[in-house]
């Protein structure tokens, strides 16, 4: 499930993983397996393919760390099995593409425009509100044990055309602003990121506010495991502090920026 | 198979027949650059998305590598010219008149409806010919994931799967909203899709490629290592361990791309051993701000590629990290709190 934050396998499998890590007939020191991890720095950082970055990676550290290409009688299992299974078991992930077609004709009948229009009727409706009212939807959505990837749901169709509305208003003095776009294409890339990151935060951070949610069933299983009976709820208690904290910088990063895009609006005319 | 089962399965089928008529459209797309070649990836992802649960890991590991193949030669390109006319560049008209590309016009020819329909919007528009109605497709699709959600809540059944089954009729829900909403084609329909889905590209797989890169680190005892050197390096003293703690964490977290994947990994070999125990710690406070405290990496690593990639290619951002490096100086700060918030709690 990657609506949230949650490894592809349960968390008492990779428990089971990390006591076959050692392998006795090792030649290579231990630290090599992380020309991996290497790879995959240098490779992003190049922006070569990621695609292949990741595969080579994969297939790097499994045969440094002596794993089998395919599972064979009696072998540890392959590194392209993995492969497979991982890929096959994540097929959640990319569900999302069922959504794209009603997203994209909705935007051919001016999705966008509506949104942006709708917005425009508040004057009170800056970018900074709208995104810090979103990551507080999504931080109570969490609370309440819903999950739900809200990069295709709620930031392309509605909250990223609302907050550039609102910018475009905010620097147009209230005039309804045309078809044409005011606002610098650097300023269109910092609203559409602040777009994405107000759900990132308040996705993370909100989860762990419900005892139901992945996240805090996650820390009780693994403390289980690991012979600590906890209540889910003492964990839920002990998220807030850092929820709250989370919110708040949010709201700071979110309010600084819409500041800054005034100045600079004030600057070029 | 219990209905739960059944029902995700059916999702997964529903969204690989998406991407066979994907790939037959690109297919018959004389405007494509690689037709065949793109083609080949989606209805690859196709297959695995149908048969992904019953075939052999093997063979879906061998298919996986022939659409890496595919995309590491540059072969999985979007339809040129770029068909869907985008609301923001409409600088002189409508968004919709601007959309001229010929798949369309000549998929078009006999839907006057569709065309003429849109036609009237006239140039400069700045709301949606059907007013506040065009909302309902694009709600449909969080409505009927929370009914899901809320259904198996209810019936105690798994939340999680609930979400991506009613994700899964959600999207196939607001597809049939919109079409009768607009009264446009199914080809129109299912050819936009296709567009937007080509205009993501083969970043669209890279979350699924790196949760199999995360298991083979796993394997390969990655974290254990990362464990083994905090062990081996930090000095018996609470506040020196919490940081250490949290910075294994972050940064194994950050390898993983998934605070999930993480937390197990550093919860065994770090907090439990080296803090929990020998200080007599709650574990609960411990535990919990550990995994908090690998959201941060989460926030700053390309290889939690669904919340920072692809969300960069849904939004079609020119730079692909603009969104790690917009949340990297919150990152950067609210990792620190962790480090207090955890040791303050400790000493109360």
């Amino acid at each position: 499930m990657r609506f949230s934050e949650r490894n592809s396998s349960s968390p008492r499998s990779v428990l089971n993983h990390i006591s076959f890590s050692y392998n006795p007939n090792m030649h290579l020191p231990e630290w090599t397996k992380l020309a991996g991890i290497l790879l995959v720095l240098i490779g992003f950082a190049l922006r070569l393919k990621p695609t292949l970055v990741v595969v080579a990676a994969a297939l790097l550290t499994g045969l440094l760390a002596h794993l089998p290409l395919f599972t064979t009688h009696g072998s540890s299992e392959g590194i392209i099995n993995m492969l497979g299974r991982a890929f096959a078991a994540n097929r959640l992930m990319t569900l999302f593409i069922i959504t794209l077609p009603a997203v994209a004709l909705s935007e051919r009948f001016g999705l966008q425009r509506q949104a942006a229009h709708l917005i425009q009727k508040f004057r009170a409706a800056t970018p900074a509100a709208l995104l810090i009212l979103y990551q507080l939807f999504r931080v109570a959505m969490g609370a309440l044990g819903l999950r739900l990837n809200g990069h295709p749901t709620f930031v392309r169709p509605l909250i990223y055309p609302m907050t550039k509305a609102a910018a475009e208003s905010q620097t147009n003095d209230g005039l309804a602003a045309s078809a044409a776009s005011n606002l610098p294409s650097s300023a269109i890339e910092k609203l559409k990121s602040a777009a994405a990151a107000a759900e990132n935060y308040g996705n993370f951070y909100g989860q762990n506010l419900s005892p139901v949610q992945p996240g805090i069933l996650l820390v009780f299983t693994t403390l289980n495991t690991l012979g600590y009976n906890v209540s889910v709820w003492r964990l839920v208690l002990y998220a807030l502090p850092i929820a709250t904290l989370s919110i708040t910088l949010g709201a700071a990063q979110f309010w600084l920026l819409n500041r800054r895009l005034m100045k600079e609006n004030a600057r070029l005319q | 198979m219990i209905l739960p089962d059944i029902l995700l399965e059916s999702v997964y089928v529903l969204t690989g027949l998406l991407l066979f008529i994907f790939a037959a459209l690109t297919l018959k797309d004389p405007n494509h650059p690689h037709p065949k070649s793109t083609a080949t990836f989606w209805l690859i992802l196709g297959i695995i998305f149908i048969a992904g649960t019953y075939l052999p890991h093997a063979i879906t590991g061998v298919l996986v590598l022939i659409m890496v193949a595919i995309d590491g030669a540059g072969k999985v390109k979007p339809t040129t010219p770029p068909p869907r006319a985008k609301e923001e560049s409409a600088s002189t008209g409508g968004g919709v008149e601007a959309d001229s590309s010929p798949p369309i016009s000549a998929i078009a020819s006999n839907k006057t409806t569709i065309l003429s329909y849109a036609h009237r919007q006239p140039p400069n528009q700045t709301q949606s010919i059907l007013g506040n109605k065009i909302f309902l497709p694009v709600l449909t699709i969080p409505t009927i994931t929370i009914l899901f959600a809320l259904t198996f809540r209810i019936l105690k059944q798994d939340v999680t799967t609930g979400a991506l089954i009613g994700l899964g009729f959600g999207g196939l829900s607001a597809m049939l909203v919109a079409l009768a909403l607009t009264k446009g084609s199914l080809t129109h329909l299912l050819n936009d899709g296709r567009h937007l889905n080509e205009c993501m590209g083969a970043v669209n797989i890279l979350p699924q490629l790196l949760a199999s890169l995360g298991i083979i680190f796993t394997a390969a005892g990655i974290g254990t290592l990362i464990a083994n050197a905090v062990t081996h390096f930090v000095p018996h003293h609470l506040f020196l361990l919490i940081i250490a703690n949290c910075l294994g964490m972050t940064l194994f977290t950050m390898v993983m791309g998934n605070s999930f994947a993480a937390f197990p990994v550093i919860a065994a070999g770090v907090l439990i051993p080296l803090i929990v125990k020998p200080f007599n710690v709650d574990p609960a406070i411990a535990a919990i701000i550990t995994l908090t405290a690998g959201s941060s990496g989460t926030l700053i690593t390309p290889m939690a590629a669904n919340f920072n990639i692809v969300p960069a290619a849904l939004l079609e951002l020119k730079n692909p990290y603009a969104v790690l490096k917009f949340q990297l100086p919150y990152a950067l700060i609210l990792w620190p709190m962790h480090v207090i918030v955890m040791w303050a709690l400790i000493q109360l």
